[in-house]
């Protein structure tokens, strides 16, 4: 077995696979986790994301393809979560004091997900001004791409593990442990899980160490920050689905919400 | 897809919980971050004694208050460095290494060690002489048992910050140590 960890995507990433002398495999999976980091980071001001928020409104930007697969998958959970999901959220986590100011909007009459629209595969543009964000769901797809990247390289079984948004693949079944939110210093044990992604979101750590909540309300006008500490976690086949699902979650507050059946996904609410 | 879940997990009932320490992971031993960040390269070892001085401006620079060590900073034949560094929180310690290139540009960062705890103070030696002698290849039990928590991983922000300490050293003092030549 061979573990390697990273700081990436502003957390740890954690490469766990199940032969040796997969060393180049490994690497070849953490450069492209740092391929989506430059292409869809928030904090750094010359990745394409801050491109797109600062031209999309003005004229046609062309995009990478992971971007455009990213944002055409938010677009779909936009769609299916009734705006419950919505990437546009920059500004307000920006005003919160959680994300780098690189543009002033105080002016501007922002838009959201659903003023982006591709004019072609790889070419969008934007009905009014946007601050997207896609730490709700860029995440999740680095996680997708990892394990994907691993497997065409002949990787049989492993994990990927991105701060909690987290992958298996392969036959083996692999013991899952979620942070219990009464006490983020236990585990529960919540099964196991083969071929599969789980992504968890909560406030664990926002209480102690005095940060804001992360997690807000787009379709609500008001300063509306989730402030549960219940933890909200989705299973589904691919990270990004869960990733951005767990949004969805802990906004609706509702385990049965028609959207995790819409993408074959399960969500586990853990109460406090 | 297939998840198996523990009988009471659908439940939501307390379910089985694990001790105090919730993360305590090796991933990599010196030698193996060595042949990661510079395959093919000859390093040798470049110890260097840190002056209150030089501990003094690493501090201000960085915000980190835990003394480096130096102790571990390794040169390459082709003028590179790779210095491993530990950045102590309160709940986390983590050991790291980092790779400049001769004109100080990083080329990579490696996680050796990550403990985390909650409680008392991971510095405390007690609670770190768990560790002492262990290595990636003789994991402790927790590697094993516990592999995939969900839920938030600590940021690294801290760990940026001590990355930013290893650059500063070599501001300070790398850059004006010629490359050893044999």
């Amino acid at each position: 077995m061979m573990m390697r960890c990273k700081p990436l995507l502003g957390t740890f990433v954690e490469i766990v696979v199940d032969q040796e002398d997969c060393q180049i495999p490994i690497d070849r999976a953490f450069s492209v986790i740092q391929k989506i980091q430059e292409l869809m980071g928030f904090h750094n001001p010359n990745s394409e994301l801050n491109r797109i928020n600062h031209l999309a409104h003005q004229k046609a930007v062309d995009i990478h393809p992971w971007t455009a697969q990213v944002l055409c998958i938010a677009k779909k959970i936009y769609r299916h979560s009734g705006g419950l999901f919505n990437c546009g959220i920059g500004h307000r986590l920006v005003a919160a004091g959680l994300l780098p100011r690189h543009i002033t909007f105080s002016n501007h009459d922002l838009g959201g997900i659903e003023d982006i629209s591709f004019l072609a595969p790889e070419l969008i543009i934007s009905r009014r001004p946007v601050c997207l964000d896609l730490g709700g769901i860029a995440k999740g797809f680095a996680v997708d791409m990892a394990v994907k990247i691993l497997i065409s390289e002949g990787v049989f079984s492993g994990s990927v593990n991105a701060g909690g948004d987290l992958r298996v693949f392969g036959e083996s079944s692999w013991p899952i442990h979620i942070r219990n939110p009464r006490q983020p210093s236990e585990l529960l044990e919540i099964g196991t899980l083969q071929n599969a992604a789980l992504a968890t979101s909560g406030l664990y750590f926002a209480k102690r160490d005095e940060q804001p909540s992360h997690l807000i309300n787009p379709l609500s006008q008001e300063e509306s920050f989730l402030q549960s500490r219940d933890s909200y976690s989705v299973l589904a086949k691919e990270c990004i689905y869960a990733d951005a699902l767990t949004k969805v979650l802990a906004l609706s507050q509702n385990q049965y919400h028609p959207c995790f059946k819409k993408f074959s996904a399960q969500a586990i609410r853990i109460a406090t | 897809m297939n998840w198996k879940p523990s009988p009471c997990a659908l439940a939501g009932l307390a379910l089985l919980t694990a001790p105090i320490i919730v993360q305590a992971k090796i991933y990599i031993s010196s030698e193996q971050a060595q042949q990661i960040l510079f395959p093919n390269a000859l390093l040798s070892k470049s110890p260097l004694i840190i002056t209150d001085d030089l501990q003094e401006r690493m501090r201000a620079a960085s915000s980190i208050r835990h003394p480096f060590r130096g102790d571990r900073i390794w040169q390459s034949s082709n003028g590179g460095w790779f210095v491993i560094d530990e950045v102590v929180g309160k709940h986390e310690m983590i050991t790291y290494a980092v790779a400049l290139n001769a004109k100080g540009s990083i080329t990579g960062v490696e996680i050796l060690e990550y403990l985390e705890s909650y409680g008392y103070e991971v510095a405390e030696a007690q609670w770190r002489k768990q560790f002492v002698g262990k290595t990636s290849v003789d994991p402790i039990k927790l590697n094993q048992d516990i592999q995939n928590i969900g839920g938030a991983t600590l940021s690294c922000k801290h760990l940026t910050d001590g990355v930013k300490r290893v650059t500063v050293l070599y501001e300070l003092a790398l850059k004006n140590i010629p490359v050893k030549t044999k």
